[in-house]
C-alpha cells in the first residue's frame, strides 16, 4: 500500500508547497543573520570580519547571563508549574457537569485570545504600587508589609511577569489537553471502571499515557514559546529595572537595535537558536519515544 | 473536479501568484500600491497636471503637544499649502519604537522622504548617507533667515540636518509644584538639596507623593536628572563632561550620581518610579497625587492652566551653583524635521520640512511658548508663568547643553537608560552604576568620528 | 476538599474573565476617573469615549486588513501544512524524519530575530505594499506548529482507513481529500483558532511591514492610537482596546461551541 501511495510525484506535490514557503520565509532570512554574527556590523554597514569575537564579547556581558537566567525561569515556570496545572485543569473540566464545563471552557481560553499588548497593559495596572489591584487588596486585609512595587523590585519583577504569562496561557494549554482527552475512546474508561479503578487511577493509567502525542505537542509549544518570551517584557517593564527583566530575545533586540550592534545581536540570536535546537531535540528524543497504539 | 485536486490547484495557483509577484519588474501593473516606484517615473518637478508627487512623512507622536500639532495645524493646512503633493503620514511613535523603525528603514534603504530626526539614531543615518545636508536649500530660499540664531541649527560638523520650531531652545528641566500642597504640608520652596529632601519627607508624612517624573526606561534620569544632580553641585564639571573633558571618575560627577541614589533611598520619588511612563507621571501631578513634577518646560503651557502650579529651578547642592545663573539647554540641532538624502523629490521634500517646522512653531506660539522661528505673527500674550520662566531663563547666562543629546552614542544612550532606571529603584548602589557607565564612556564613539 | 478544588478553579475561571470587565468599565470612564477608580464600575458612563475613538481610529479599514491577513494566512497554512503532514506521516520518503525536524525548527525561530532580512526579502520580491508582505511570512512562521500538530493527529489514525480506500481503487489524492481531510477537520479547526490568535494579535512584524496606513492591521492601528491620541487617556485606550478585541471575542463566543463539537466529532470517529 505504501508503494502505491508514495510515488515520487505525490511526495513532491504534497511536500513542496509547505517546504518552499517555510524555507523562503522562515529559514532563508536566517542565513544573513549567521553571516552578520561573524562581522562587526552596525545594521547598515559591515565594518569588517571579526570571526567569533562577537560571541566571546556577548558572553562576557553580565546582561547576557541575566537574560538567560530570566528566560529559563520563565521556561521553568511554564513547564514545571504551568503544564501540571493545565493538566489538572483539563482533567477537572472533563469531570464537570455540562453547564459548568461550558463555563470553564469559555473562560479558559479567553486570556489567550486577547492581544499581548492588552493583557500586559492590564497587568501593569494590577501591579501598580500606588493604586494597583494587588497592593489595594493587601492593604485592605491588613498585610501592608507585603505590598511592594512589584515591577521595579528586583526580587519580584520576573516572578510577576511570569505570573502574567502563566495566567494568559494556562487555559489554552488546558483546552488543548482536554481535546486530547476527548479523543481517547470511551470504552477504555468503561473497561477501567468495570475493573473498579477510581478517578485518580483512570487519570494516571489511561488518560495521561494515551495523551503522549498531545502532551508532547503542548510541551514543545510551551517550552519553546516561553524561550521566545519577549512581548510581555517589552510592554510591562521595557526590560527594567535596569536589565533585570530582560529575556534572551529582549537582550538580542536591545543589542542589535538599541545599541546599533547588529553583529553582536545576531550572535545572541545564533546562540539562542542553538539552545532551542537542543531543547527541541531533548523533547523529541526523550518524551514519548514509543508510540502508544490504540 | 475532485475536491482535493481543487485544493492542490488553489495552492499552486497561490504559489504561482507569489512567483509572478516576485519576478515582475517595477513597471508591472501595481498602481497606487508602491509609491516609490510610481514616483520615480515622474519628472522631479512634479508639476504635470493631475499627477501628484507622493511623499512619505514619518512624524514623532509621543505626547499631546505632538498630537495637537498634527490634528490642529499640519493636517488642516498641508493640502492648501501643497496642492500638488500627495502626502502619507506614518506615525512613528517615539523613543525606542521610533528609533528601531528608523534603523530598520535605514538598514534596508527604505527611508521616508521626510522624517523627525533624533540624536538617538542620527549617527546611523548619517553614516549610511541617508540624511541630507539642508544648508544650500534653506539658504537659497531664505528660510534660514527666519531663525533668530541661524548658527544654532548647525551640527558640530558644520552642516544643517534638521529644521525645528526653535521652541526647544527654551526647553529646560525645572521642578513644577502645587503651591497649595506645599502650604498644606507647611513646606517652603527648597533652596538647597538638603531642604529638598526635608520638604519631601514632610510631604510624605501628609500622605502626598513628593516627586514624580517619567522613570520608565530611565527617561527622566537620562534626559535631565543625571545632568541636574551633577551641575547643581558643580556646573563646570558638567560642562566638561558634555565636552568629553572629564569622565565618571570625576569627584563632582560621582557626587551627582550619589545624590540620585540618596533621593531614591530617602523615598523622594513615587513608589515604582522606575516603571512610571510619561502619561501616568503627568496624570499623577495634574491630579494632585504628587506635589512636584520634574519635567521639561514644553509642558509649561499646559501646566500653566492649573492655578496652583508654579515652578522653581533645581535647588543647589553647593556654593559653586547659583540656580538663577545656570540652566540646562535642551536644544540639539539634530532634533527636528529632516529630509532623506535618497528622496526622489528633494525640492518638494525640503519645502515640506520647512512647512512642518513652521507648523510646530505656530502651535507652540499659539499655546504661549517662546519660539526661535519668525512666524510673522505678533507675539501672543504670555501667561504669567511663562513670563516668569522667560525672565529666569534669559537671565541664566551659563547654559549647559544636554548631555544625553550632545555627548553619547546610541549604545551609551541605551546603557544610560538601563542603568538609570535601575538607579532609580534605590536598590542599586551608585558605585555599580558608575563602574558600568564609566566603562561605556570609555567606549563611547560619539566624539571619535 | 472536593469543594475546595472546585472553588479554586472557579476563582481562576472568573479571573480569566476579569480583563473583559476591566476593559469594558475602563472604556466608559472619564480621564480622571480612570486613574482614581481603576477597578470599580464607572460612576458616570462616558459613552462619548467610543465616539471620540471611532472618529480618530480608522477601525473599519484596520479591521478589513486584519481579516485579510488572518484569512490569507489560515488558508495557505492549512492547505500546505496538512499536505506536508500527510506526506510525512503516511508516505515512505527517506527524508521524512529530517523534514519533520527541519520544519520543527520553525517553532523556535522567533519572528523578531529575522525582521531585517525578512524586510529586505519582501522588498526584493516586490511584494512590499501588498497583503502578501505579511501573509507569506506569517505562513512561513505558522507552518511548523500546523505540521507538527497534524502529524501527531495523523499518526494516531489507523492505517486501515486508506487501505480500504486503496482497495476501492482510489488514488492518493482522492484518499487524502475524501478520507483524511474530513477526519483531520477537528485538528484543522484547532489550528485555525491557534493561527488566528497568533496572526490577529501579531505586532512586531506588522509594525515594520504593515506600516503604511492603508495596510495597517488592528494591532498596529491600536499602537499608533496609543502613542498618538490615547497617550494618557485610559478611557480612550480602554475603548480602543475593546473595539480591537471585540471581533475576537465575538468569534470566540460563537465559535466556542462549534470548535468543541468538531473536536468531539473527531473523537467519535475513532
Amino acid at each position: 500500500m505504501n508503494k502505491f501511495f508514495s510515488t515520487k510525484m505525490s511526495i513532491a506535490v504534497f511536500a513542496t508547497p509547505a517546504l518552499l514557503l517555510f524555507t523562503v520565509f522562515c529559514v532563508y532570512p536566517l542565513l544573513p543573520q549567521l553571516w552578520m554574527s561573524l562581522h562587526n556590523h552596525n545594521g547598515f554597514q559591515n565594518l569588517g570580519f571579526v570571526g567569533f569575537d562577537n560571541y566571546w564579547s556577548v558572553m562576557k556581558s553580565s546582561s547576557f547571563w541575566v537574560s538567560h537566567r530570566n528566560t529559563y525561569l520563565i521556561v521553568a515556570i511554564s513547564v514545571l508549574i504551568g503544564l501540571p496545572l493545565s493538566m489538572v485543569f483539563a482533567l477537572f473540566i472533563d469531570v464537570q457537569t455540562p453547564r459548568l464545563r461550558r463555563f470553564f471552557k469559555s473562560a479558559a481560553m479567553f486570556p489567550a485570545i486577547l492581544s499581548v499588548i492588552v493583557v500586559s497593559q492590564i497587568w501593569v495596572a494590577f501591579y501598580e504600587p500606588n493604586w494597583g489591584l494587588f497592593n489595594t487588596i493587601l492593604r485592605s486585609i491588613g498585610l501592608d508589609g507585603l505590598t511592594r512595587s512589584w515591577l521595579t523590585n528586583e526580587k519580584t519583577v520576573m516572578i510577576s511577569i511570569g505570573l502574567t504569562f502563566l495566567w494568559q496561557y494556562i487555559g489554552l494549554n488546558a483546552i488543548l489537553l482536554y481535546t486530547g482527552i476527548k479523543t481517547i475512546p470511551k470504552n477504555y474508561y468503561e473497561a477501567a471502571l468495570i475493573d473498579g479503578a477510581n478517578a485518580f487511577q483512570v487519570s494516571t493509567r489511561i488518560t495521561i499515557p494515551l495523551l503522549q502525542d498531545v502532551m508532547k505537542y503542548v510541551l514543545i509549544l510551551s517550552s519553546l514559546g516561553s524561550m521566545a518570551f519577549y512581548a510581555h517584557v517589552r510592554v510591562m517593564t521595557a526590560g527594567g529595572p535596569g536589565d533585570l527583566s530582560r529575556t534572551v530575545i529582549y537582550q538580542m533586540y536591545y543589542t542589535a537595535f538599541d545599541t546599533s550592534q547588529f553583529g553582536k545581536g545576531t550572535a545572541i540570536a545564533v546562540i539562542f537558536i542553538l539552545q532551542c535546537l537542543v531543547i527541541s531535540f531533548l523533547i523529541q528524543r526523550f518524551v514519548a519515544r514509543e508510540k502508544v497504539e490504540f | 473536479m475532485k475536491p482535493m485536486i481543487r485544493i492542490v490547484f488553489t495552492a499552486l495557483l497561490v504559489l504561482t501568484m507569489v512567483a509572478v509577484a516576485a519576478c515582475s519588474s517595477n513597471n508591472s501593473s501595481s498602481p497606487s500600491t508602491s509609491p516609490s516606484t510610481g514616483a520615480s517615473e515622474q519628472p522631479s518637478g512634479g508639476k504635470t497636471d493631475g499627477e501628484k508627487v507622493k511623499l512619505r512623512i514619518m512624524t514623532i507622536t509621543t505626547d499631546e503637544n505632538r498630537n495637537n500639532i498634527m490634528e490642529q495645524f499640519i493636517k488642516p493646512n498641508i493640502a492648501k499649502e501643497f496642492p500638488n503633493l500627495e502626502v502619507e503620514f506614518e506615525p512613528g511613535g517615539g523613543g525606542e519604537d521610533m528609533a528601531n523603525k528608523m534603523k530598520t528603514y535605514n538598514a534596508s534603504g527604505d527611508m521616508p522622504d521626510i522624517f523627525w530626526n533624533d540624536a538617538g539614531f542620527f549617527t546611523s543615518l548619517n553614516q549610511a548617507g541617508n540624511i541630507m545636508d539642508l544648508t544650500s536649500y534653506i539658504t537659497e530660499d531664505g528660510f534660514l533667515n527666519k531663525y533668530k540664531v541661524p548658527e544654532a541649527l548647525k551640527h558640530f560638523d558644520g552642516k544643517i540636518y534638521s529644521l525645528s520650531s526653535g521652541a526647544d531652545t527654551y526647553f529646560t528641566p525645572v521642578i513644577f509644584y502645587h503651591k497649595d500642597l506645599f502650604e498644606q504640608a507647611g513646606v517652603q520652596v527648597p533652596q538647597t538639596f538638603d531642604e529638598l529632601i526635608e520638604a519631601s519627607k514632610k510631604l510624605k508624612d501628609e500622605g502626598i507623593v513628593p516627586v514624580v517624573t517619567p522613570g520608565k526606561d530611565g527617561w527622566g534620569l537620562k534626559l535631565f536628572m543625571l545632568q541636574q544632580m551633577v551641575q547643581t553641585g558643580d556646573p563646570e564639571a558638567m560642562m566638561k563632561l558634555v565636552n568629553n573633558e572629564t569622565d565618571f571618575n570625576d569627584p563632582s560627577v560621582i557626587a551627582g550620581v550619589e545624590r540620585i541614589e540618596r533621593l531614591a533611598k530617602e523615598g523622594v520619588f513615587a513608589d515604582g518610579i522606575a516603571n512610571i511612563d510619561y502619561g501616568p507621571a503627568m496624570e499623577m501631578f495634574t491630579s494632585k497625587k504628587s506635589a512636584m513634577l520634574w519635567m521639561f518646560t514644553w509642558e509649561l503651557p499646559n501646566l500653566a492652566k492649573i492655578d496652583s502650579v508654579d515652578f522653581f529651578p533645581f535647588p543647589s547642592s553647593s556654593d559653586k551653583y547659583d540656580p538663577n545663573k545656570v540652566a540646562q539647554f535642551w536644544g540639539s540641532p539634530l532634533n527636528g524635521y529632516a529630509v532623506s538624502a535618497k528622496t526622489e523629490h528633494p525640492d518638494e521634500a525640503v519645502k515640506v520640512a520647512e512647512f512642518l517646522a513652521m507648523q510646530d512653531a505656530l502651535y507652540f506660539e499659539s499655546v504661549g511658548s517662546a519660539i526661535a522661528l519668525e512666524t510673522g505673527n505678533t507675539a501672543a500674550n504670555l501667561s504669567p508663568l511663562m513670563e516668569k520662566f522667560l525672565n529666569w531663563y534669559n537671565a541664566a547666562d551659563v547654559k549647559i547643553a544636554s548631555f544625553a543629546l550632545n555627548s553619547v552614542d546610541a549604545r551609551m544612550s541605551a546603557e544610560l537608560s538601563t542603568q538609570g532606571a535601575r538607579l532609580l529603584t534605590g536598590e542599586y548602589p551608585s558605585a555599580e552604576f558608575l563602574k558600568v557607565i564609566n566603562q561605556e564612556w570609555e567606549e563611547n564613539t560619539w566624539f571619535g568620528n | 476538599m472536593k469543594n475546595g478544588i472546585r472553588l479554586f478553579w472557579f476563582v481562576v475561571g472568573c479571573s480569566f474573565l476579569f480583563p473583559l470587565y476591566w476593559m469594558v468599565s475602563m472604556s466608559l470612564k472619564s480621564k480622571s476617573e480612570a486613574y482614581n477608580n481603576q477597578f470599580g464600575l464607572p460612576k458616570a458612563w462616558a459613552w462619548d469615549n467610543y465616539m471620540e475613538v471611532l472618529s480618530k481610529y480608522d477601525f473599519p479599514l484596520y479591521f478589513k486588513n486584519s481579516v485579510i491577513y488572518t484569512g490569507g494566512t489560515i488558508a495557505i497554512t492549512l492547505v500546505a501544512g496538512t499536505m506536508l503532514a500527510y506526506c510525512l506521516s503516511r508516505m515512505s520518503w527517506k527524508f521524512n524524519g529530517l523534514a519533520l525536524f527541519y520544519v520543527s525548527l520553525g517553532l523556535i525561530v522567533p519572528i523578531e530575530v529575522v525582521i531585517i532580512p525578512l524586510f529586505q526579502l519582501v522588498k526584493s520580491l516586490h511584494i512590499k505594499d501588498t497583503y502578501f508582505a505579511l501573509i507569506l511570512p506569517y505562513t512561513g512562521f505558522s507552518l511548523a506548529s500546523c505540521v507538527l500538530m497534524l502529524f501527531a493527529f495523523l499518526r494516531s489514525l489507523p492505517k486501515e482507513l486508506e487501505e480500504a480506500a486503496c482497495i476501492d481503487g482510489a488514488n492518493v489524492y482522492q484518499a487524502f481529500s475524501r478520507i483524511i481531510f474530513p477526519i483531520v477537520m477537528p485538528a484543522l479547526v484547532t489550528q485555525t483558532v491557534l493561527i488566528f490568535m497568533r496572526v490577529w494579535n501579531e505586532f512586531p512584524l506588522a509594525f515594520i511591514l504593515g506600516a503604511r496606513d492603508q495596510f495597517r492591521p488592528l494591532t498596529v492601528g491600536l499602537h499608533s492610537f496609543f502613542v498618538s491620541v490615547g497617550v494618557s487617556h485610559w478611557g480612550y485606550i480602554g475603548a480602543a482596546m475593546m473595539l480591537t478585541s471585540l471581533p475576537t471575542i465575538i468569534i470566540y463566543m460563537i465559535g466556542n461551541e462549534k470548535i468543541e463539537n468538531a473536536l468531539t466529532a473527531g473523537a467519535i470517529l475513532k
